[in-house]
């Protein structure tokens, strides 16, 4: 690649013509030129404020917490955990199966609403891609960091080893490997590719010579060309067309870790859909928990408008329909069967047991605290998206704990039945992933552009020759 | 404004795209190789022992039967390294005195043993047992080569997992007749389809099976 | 990769501590990943027929619990002792062994052992001690007929010992020899004791006696006992046992009906018992219930028998003559025999005659040979302080303990494997003693130090040669020969003890403190007996029998008492009386008598040995005199509570009913409706075709719960053949118990009954864990056997999750990381030590059954499924589990396994287990209906 050259105007590339579908102008109500636009949501690459430096303090330290849980458990062995037989799995999978969760509305937002052609995920994909691949490099730890010999993690994976064998393909785990690999791979390549132009719009953008030169080599030298457009464009459709089955397959995996065991609570053939549907419902949450402070920071309410908070919200409540209705199905089902087990653990162990308070906590989250949803208000207002997402976040971590600890801790014979009591190398694997997680975000936003810009523009331009009317989605 | 970029960056570019999936492939494809080294599997090392004892001689030129040194490898799972006094029994009269019988003389004075140098080496969690393979046909030469060829005693088989399971999922290739199990070279000798059918006569006369069961070694 | 942790073992036994060293070292070996650690070969530098390695030894001995030997036979490899088993020949094992037998290897080992002899704190020879102890110098000090010289003996039956003694005697012949141990008391030292023979007793009444587990040859009685009850059919005749205590003891649990009395009812029990037996059905004012226990035993006229605890005064034990009397099973099912301890050629004396001794400042020189007692005599004698006032005081012991802080010097004691000796049977056989290894440190057997006690050895004598004199004195005819049987055969041609009148003592018409508020009753521990064995860590965490105590002892109370104290498992309680006081934590036992608190002896240890220290409350600070079984006590609740290490926490089948149970009537009546509910359970997947002769042989194993007594020692048994370690108090309170066998039990909802399930492995064929590990490390063999491939392992503990009977074990830490050089000698070199986070469990002692099928392959033959005894079936007492394959028809294990009340466990999950067990059938007596 030589210069860029100079007659065109510094981040202002041309832009292809727009979809088929015409977009709805409340997506977008920004009243400036493209240059305006392209400065707001660039500024943040040139330095930010001292919420930053804070938040970024708090979550380093988080990030340390981890790191030190981490070492202990390899270093002391799983024992250092509360886990026992009959609980052998607890924390640690929770988490796991949480962020995995948490990842999937990244891909659901950017690929599958790509393919719906619902426009108005423009503003808001990037941040989810990225937290997709944040929430996915958490999760992905906690299965190996779980292993009694992390060392020999590799013996999951099909490769003809000297021992003249392989993996069990009969179990669920060998495929949760494979389902998760493939699934970081896809959202990595698909968050890089959408990222590249504004890279490039970036390094024309910034006045450092460093800065240029370092955006430069991660621009892979694009250069706006009209044909260059045409397939990223295509190359776009066609990842989106590769992630979005992913969504569905992931967490249907991941359920089946659970689904193909016989044990009360977890053996239901309603895993695979309730699993996904949970998943997208938290990853939801996260989205609104990152992108409303952004919005409010970074003063971006005109392009993240009240239009995507009402979408959002009303997508949330969905899930948590749906979620209950899953709820429902599991236990009345273990009525229906007369198993004393199923019944003793559904219709017993979770609402009054052991765990009581928990399930308790968990309905309200995600059963009660969504239903405000219903009105306007409630999907517009900051406080109460933040207040309601951040409850969820909770109620489905719960939830994943008391599928998998409550159905452990008292199974089928008495005699084996024990209860469960963390420790602190648990809490601090939990909440220094939180951290962790927290870490690499404020990096993220510091650093790479965290608005499609090119996509918000290409928007912009399409309402322009809608000449600003509002049509498609009727507006709630 | 001067380029940002120099004109051969691009190709590095397009260079470093290849590169990282060169070595990615690379290294797995290198580790898996590696571990099929001699190097990684002991194979053919040039062990040195404290009395440079050279099967050539005992087992070759003086033709004296592997079980009188490694006396119960009839009857149990180690084949027995005999006690320091079974090399005197022959050697009281020659070389007894010699230099390189020093470490011997010392074990006996002193009544500790000599410290050889274990060649064959499995891990600890495999219980392998001498008798049964010998008692179901199956040679001292199989595994362990040419003795009566090697100076120093060396590792003849990669002794891998995936080694012993080849013979424990057909193990018909690899019988003798009882008669047979300390003959050297014998195998080479008898490569004919008739030695095949043999082997299969051998192998219901013995009834050998397919051990392939986890615990048949790993308890 | 933590290879190295255990890779220094001691050179002799190199080779089989690679085999220790094995799923660590195998880490850097697997997979080729990097190569073998150079390894040294290390052979015999002279040849030795006894001696071959990998060929494991078996040696007959016998090993004395309060001075009456069980006969054992010990397995040894390269010269190292590493399990224990009993001997079928002996009278007192018939092949089994308790827990304490099986342990006491451990023991051998134990790194806190008393390693050298000191005198006051300077470390000296045995040799420097004799010199001071030779006749000549001890006169000087004890005076001309050695008046001031007084030994204390724990009890012993050794023909030798009482050889010595005498002529210790002879050389002071005014000593003084005093025999003592707690659980005996002042019955150590009477001249007779009482036989039972419970193979011809068709109706039995124990009352406060857990004849089957803890008293002087169990072992035999619970063999007896269960022999008349099998069931091959359901038409056959069983034996009937009621009992009558206030702790719910493994004899309670066998009980076809059981009796909760509190400590001071017995007496009126027995009264009630004997006048209704007596009167008949004439009128008494007894409750129907004693009234029906009399007609039964006298409807059974010489084939019944009454017994009543060693532990009760002799007093209320002749009541219980009384009783044997009236329906003649005196002389029949029960008889007097002399006493097989010494004290019929020597003079012994009380241990009260010594502390009256002490206090009159009568000891110039008191020896302690074995025993502790400094610890395990009643706080009030104040036997420590007052042994610390005796001017020269020794002690033999295995352990510097508590007795040992008291004297001024100590001699480390053989351990009985160490040393030869003999020693008989409670019903008089002789055994000799065979140590399997020499003395690991420099320690000497009593014998020797009788010896030089006797001026017959300046120290020097070994007590092979003192024994092998005393043999030829006492053998007619061949010696050389009889010695040699005898010790092949570990019991000699000698006769028993010959039967004698019993005792005339008054029977008891006194009733022990009326109207008191609550009694506590003091019992000997299952485990640790009296406290000799607090250190063993197999013992210290196996679960007690019914209350699944790990690791400490508790006040233990009926529900409705903790209900009136307002205390749960846990709180800690005060039991007080004068000056007296122990606090320990409650745990709640249903089916226990009201208003009674149960404390065990043994815990609450000071001494040196590290693993007993502070473990559970020393009950002898409470324990009034010697003797004492009871008292009245008050019960304060302090308000503090501390975690009990429980192995299990549940106490019911909450409504699930895991033990299938009937009366004999109900079994008799409709026999199908007892055992298996469900026949095979429907299967998406083509039926396997049931194992035939034709196949490899098919393992598996049958459990009677009718006739298991929950005694663990099948526990232990399976702990020392598969190497399975000790993880502590903390790791079972977090329930991370690594016993690959575990006695479950679930009471009755009423606490009547308590029934024990023995769960391992069930092998299944559809096994649930098997499909669920991604690595493929647990898998189904040929044979049927489910595999646990250590090496294999990653740890993801799926399999755990997915097995219903929680039998899988998982190595949270490095549990052998930490373990001395003799405790490693320990491990079995056929079974792989695991590694931190691999799974394990039973594997059927696949080494065994591997090993049998070697040993058949060597002679050309078949193997056959009576070739293999799985270690738990070795030990069980009872022979309630059998072991074969079901291409076997004719085996015990099938003739059982197709009885109509066989039934496998969580059947309906249609795992088809290969484990199946017997339902639990009481032999009720349908007069009564109020089993309290």
């Amino acid at each position: 690649m030589t210069t860029v050259p100079l007659r065109r105007a510094r981040g202002d590339n041309p832009v292809p013509t727009a979809f088929p579908a015409p977009p709805d102008a409340s997506v977008l109500r920004f009243d400036g030129s493209d240059r305006a636009l392209t400065d707001q949501l660039l500024a943040p690459l040139r330095g930010t404020g001292v919420v930053w430096w804070v938040l970024f303090a708090v979550s380093a330290a988080g990030t340390a917490v981890f790191a030190f849980s981490c070492w202990w458990t390899v270093a002391k062995g799983i024992g250092a955990w509360g886990n026992n037989i009959p609980v052998a799995w607890a924390f640690a999978i929770t988490n796991f199966v949480w962020w995995i969760g948490i990842g999937h509305a990244g891909t659901f937002i950017s690929a599958f609403l790509l393919l719906l052609n619902q426009h108005w995920r423009a503003s808001i994909n990037r941040v989810a891609e990225a937290m997709t691949i944040f929430a996915l490099m958490n999760a992905g730890l906690f299965p190996i960091l779980h292993l009694g010999r992390p060392w020999f993690f590799y013996w999951l994976i099909p490769y003809p080893a000297t021992m003249g064998v392989w993996p069990n393909f009969k179990s669920a785990l060998p495929w949760d490997i494979a389902a998760v690999t493939t699934y970081l791979t896809v959202s990595l390549l698909f968050w890089y590719a959408g990222l590249v132009p504004d890279l490039a719009t970036a390094r024309d953008w910034l006045d450092s010579r460093l800065a240029r030169r370092i955006y430069g080599i991660f621009a892979l030298g694009w250069r706006g060309t009209s044909t260059a457009w045409r397939q990223h464009r295509v190359a776009m459709v066609l990842l989106a067309a590769l992630a979005t089955p992913l969504v569905v397959s992931v967490h249907s995996v991941v359920s089946l870790d659970f689904a193909i065991a016989q044990l009360p609570g977890w053996h239901s053939t309603i895993f695979p859909p309730y699993f996904v549907v949970g998943a997208i419902y938290s990853g939801f949450a996260m989205v609104l928990l990152l992108i409303l402070p952004l919005r409010h920071a970074y003063r971006l309410e005109q392009v993240i408008t009240e239009r995507h908070l009402d979408a959002m919200a009303k997508l949330t409540l969905t899930m948590a329909l749906m979620l209950t209705y899953a709820y429902v199905v599991e236990s009345f089902v273990a009525w229906y069967t007369h198993d004393i087990p199923e019944r003793f653990t559904y219709l017993f162990e979770r609402p009054f047991g052991t765990y009581a308070v928990l399930f308790w906590i968990m309905i309200t989250c995600n059963v009660v605290v969504p239903q405000v949803f219903w009105w306007k208000r409630n999907r517009t207002s900051v406080g109460v998206l933040l207040a309601a997402s951040g409850a969820i976040l909770v109620g489905m971590w719960l939830e994943r704990f008391i599928i998998i600890v409550t159905s452990l801790h008292r199974d089928f014979l008495p005699a084996s039945w024990h209860i469960y009591r963390p420790t602190w190398v648990d809490f601090g694997l939990l909440f220094g992933s939180v951290g962790f997680f927290g870490f690499l975000f404020l990096l993220f936003v510091r650093f790479v552009p965290f608005i499609a810009i090119s996509e918000v523009k290409r928007l912009r331009h399409d309402l322009g020759e809608n000449g600003g009317r509002e049509i498609g989605l009727p507006h709630a | 404004m001067p380029a940002l970029f120099p004109r051969w960056s691009n190709t590095v570019a397009r260079g470093s795209l290849l590169a990282i999936v060169v070595i990615v492939c690379g290294v797995i494809l290198g580790l898996m190789l590696w571990v099929r080294t001699s190097y990684a599997t002991g194979q053919h090392a040039s062990i040195a022992q404290p009395v440079p004892f050279d099967h050539r001689i005992h087992a070759h030129a003086l033709q004296i039967d592997c079980r009188y040194c490694h006396a119960t490898v009839e009857q149990t799972a180690s084949a027995g390294v005999p006690p320091t006094a079974a090399c005197v029994g022959c050697h009281n009269s020659v070389w007894l005195q010699s230099a390189p019988f020093a470490p011997v003389r010392a074990s006996l004075s002193s009544l500790r043993p000599i410290a050889w140098q274990r060649v064959n080496a499995l891990p600890d969690f495999v219980f392998f047992d001498h008798s049964i393979h010998v008692a179901k046909g199956v040679g001292c030469e199989t595994c362990h080569g040419r003795v009566d060829r090697m100076a120093r005693v060396e590792q003849a088989a990669p002794l891998s997992m995936g080694w012993c399971l080849s013979c424990h999922r057909n193990p018909t290739p690899n019988l003798r007749p009882r008669s047979e199990i300390v003959a050297m070279g014998w195998d080479a000798a008898h490569t004919s389809p008739a030695d095949d059918s043999a082997r299969i006569r051998l192998q219901h006369e013995y009834g050998v099976r397919s051990l392939t069961s986890c615990t048949t070694c790993h308890r | 990769m933590h290879a190295h942790d255990h890779d220094h073992p001691p050179e002799l036994n190199r080779r089989d501590f690679l085999r220790l060293a094995g799923a660590s070292v195998a880490l850097a070996g697997l997979d080729g990943c990097s190569r073998m650690p150079a390894e040294h070969i290390l052979p015999y530098v002279d040849s030795r027929p006894e001696l071959t390695p990998g060929i494991g030894s078996y040696y007959a001995t016998a090993m004395s619990v309060d001075g009456y030997a069980t006969g054992l036979i010990v397995e040894s490899h390269e010269g190292r002792p590493t399990k224990i088993e009993g001997n079928p020949a002996h009278p007192a094992s018939l092949g089994a062994a308790g827990p304490i037998e099986l342990a006491s290897v451990l023991q051998l080992y134990d790194p806190d052992r008393g390693k050298s002899a000191r005198v006051g704190s300077e470390q000296v020879q045995w040799e420097r001690v004799a010199a001071n102890l030779a006749p000549a110098a001890l006169r000087s000090r004890v005076g001309g007929r050695g008046s001031g010289l007084h030994l204390l003996i724990e009890p012993t039956s050794s023909l030798l010992d009482e050889e010595l003694l005498a002529s210790v005697l002879t050389a002071h012949p005014d000593a003084r020899i005093y025999m003592y141990s707690p659980m005996l008391g002042d019955g150590a030292t009477d001249a007779a004791v009482q036989q039972y023979d419970i193979a011809n007793a068709d109706v039995i009444v124990a009352i406060d006696s857990d004849f089957l587990s803890t008293a002087p040859f169990h072992l035999r009685y619970a063999r007896q006992f269960a022999d008349n009850r099998r069931l091959a059919r359901p038409t056959d005749a069983m034996n009937r046992l009621y009992v009558v205590e206030s702790t719910f003891s493994s004899t309670g649990s066998a009980a076809d009906h059981r009796f909760a009395v509190r400590p001071r009812e017995v007496t009126t029990v027995l009264r009630w018992l004997l006048t209704s037996v007596i009167n008949g059905d004439a009128k008494t004012e007894a409750p129907a219930w004693i009234a029906a226990i009399a007609r039964d035993l006298r409807a059974h006229q010489g084939r019944s028998l009454v017994i009543v605890g060693d532990a009760q005064p002799a007093s209320i034990r002749a009541l219980g003559d009384a009783i044997n009397d009236a329906i003649g099973a005196s002389g029949k099912t029960t008889w007097y025999t002399t006493s097989p301890l010494v004290g019929h050629h020597v003079p012994v004396h009380k241990l009260a005659d010594l502390v009256g001794a002490m206090d009159a400042r009568e000891v110039d020189t008191l020896i302690v040979i074995g025993g502790n007692p400094s610890y395990a005599t009643p706080r009030a004698l104040g036997f420590s302080s007052l042994m610390r006032a005796v001017p020269n005081s020794g002690y033999l012991g295995l352990y510097e303990n508590e007795t040992a802080r008291d004297a001024r010097w100590f001699v480390p004691m053989s351990h009985y494997l160490e040393r030869w000796g003999d020693a008989r049977a409670y019903d008089g056989t002789v055994s000799i003693v065979q140590p399997l290894v020499n003395p690991l440190y420099r320690s000497i057997a009593p014998p020797e130090l009788y010896a030089t006690l006797a001026g017959t050895s300046n120290g020097g004598a070994r007590s092979y040669d003192l024994l092998r004199a005393s043999w030829t004195r006492r053998t007619s005819g061949d010696a050389e020969t009889a010695w040699s049987d005898a010790l092949q055969r570990g019991v000699t041609a000698d006769a028993p003890m010959s039967r004698v009148a019993a005792p005339t003592t008054f029977p008891s018409d006194t009733n022990p403190f009326e109207g008191t508020a609550f009694e506590v009753i003091y019992l000997a521990d299952p485990k640790i007996h009296d406290g000799s064995f607090a250190n063993n860590g197999w013992l210290q965490e196996l679960p007690a029998p019914l209350t699944q105590l790990t690791w400490g002892n508790a006040g233990l109370i009926s529900p409705a008492t903790a209900h009136r104290l307002n205390v749960s498992d846990g709180d800690i309680i005060k039991l007080s009386s004068g000056q007296r006081a122990l606090e320990l934590p409650a745990l709640v036992v249903p089916g226990h008598a009201d208003d009674t608190v149960s404390v065990h002896f043994g815990y609450g240890r000071t001494g040196s040995e590290s693993a007993a220290r502070d473990v559970g409350a020393d009950a002898y600070a409470l324990w009034p005199a010697v003797g004492a079984r009871s008292e009245a006590i008050t019960v304060t609740r302090t308000g503090a509570a501390q975690a009990l290490a429980l192995a299990q926490t549940q106490s019911t089948g909450a409504g699930r009913d895991p033990v299938h149970r009937a009366t004999l009537d109900a079994y008799r009546a409709s026999p199908s409706s007892v055992g298996q509910r469900s026949g095979r359970v429907l299967s998406l997947y083509p039926e396997a075709k049931p194992p035939d002769s034709n196949t490899a042989l098919q393992w598996a194993m049958t459990i009677d719960l009718t006739t298991c007594i929950g005694c663990g020692a099948c526990v232990v048994g399976c702990q020392s053949e598969n190497n399975i370690p000790v993880i502590g108090a903390s790791e079972v309170r977090n329930g991370r118990s690594m016993q690959w066998m575990h006695v479950e039990r679930y009471f009755a909802d009423n606490g009547a009954d308590a029934a024990m399930q023995p769960m391992l492995c069930q092998h299944c064929e559809n096994a649930p864990c098997e499909y669920v590990c991604p690595v493929g490390a647990t898998v189904h063999s040929s044979d049927g056997l489910n595999e646990m491939v250590y090496n294999r392992c990653v740890g993801t503990r799926f399999c755990s999750n997915n097995c219903p009977y929680k039998v899988r074990h998982f190595n949270w830490f490095d549990y052998n990381k930490h373990l001395s050089e003799t405790e490693l000698m320990v491990k079995n070199p056929n079974v792989t030590v695991r590694e931190r986070g691999v799974m394990e469990k039973c594997t059927f002692c696949v080494q065994r059954i591997r090993e049998a099928e070697i040993a058949a392959g060597r002679d050309g033959r078949a193997p056959r499924g009576t070739d293999v005894q799985t270690a738990c079936q070795q030990a069980c007492p009872t022979n309630a589990i059998v072991f074969g394959s079901l291409t076997e028809p004719s085996s015990e294990m099938m003739r059982r396994r197709n009885q109509p009340r066989s039934f496998a466990a969580l059947a309906e999950l249609g795992t088809e287990p290969r484990v199946r067990y017997l339902a639990r059938i009481r032999n009720a007596n349908p007069e009564i209906h109020d089993s309290r």
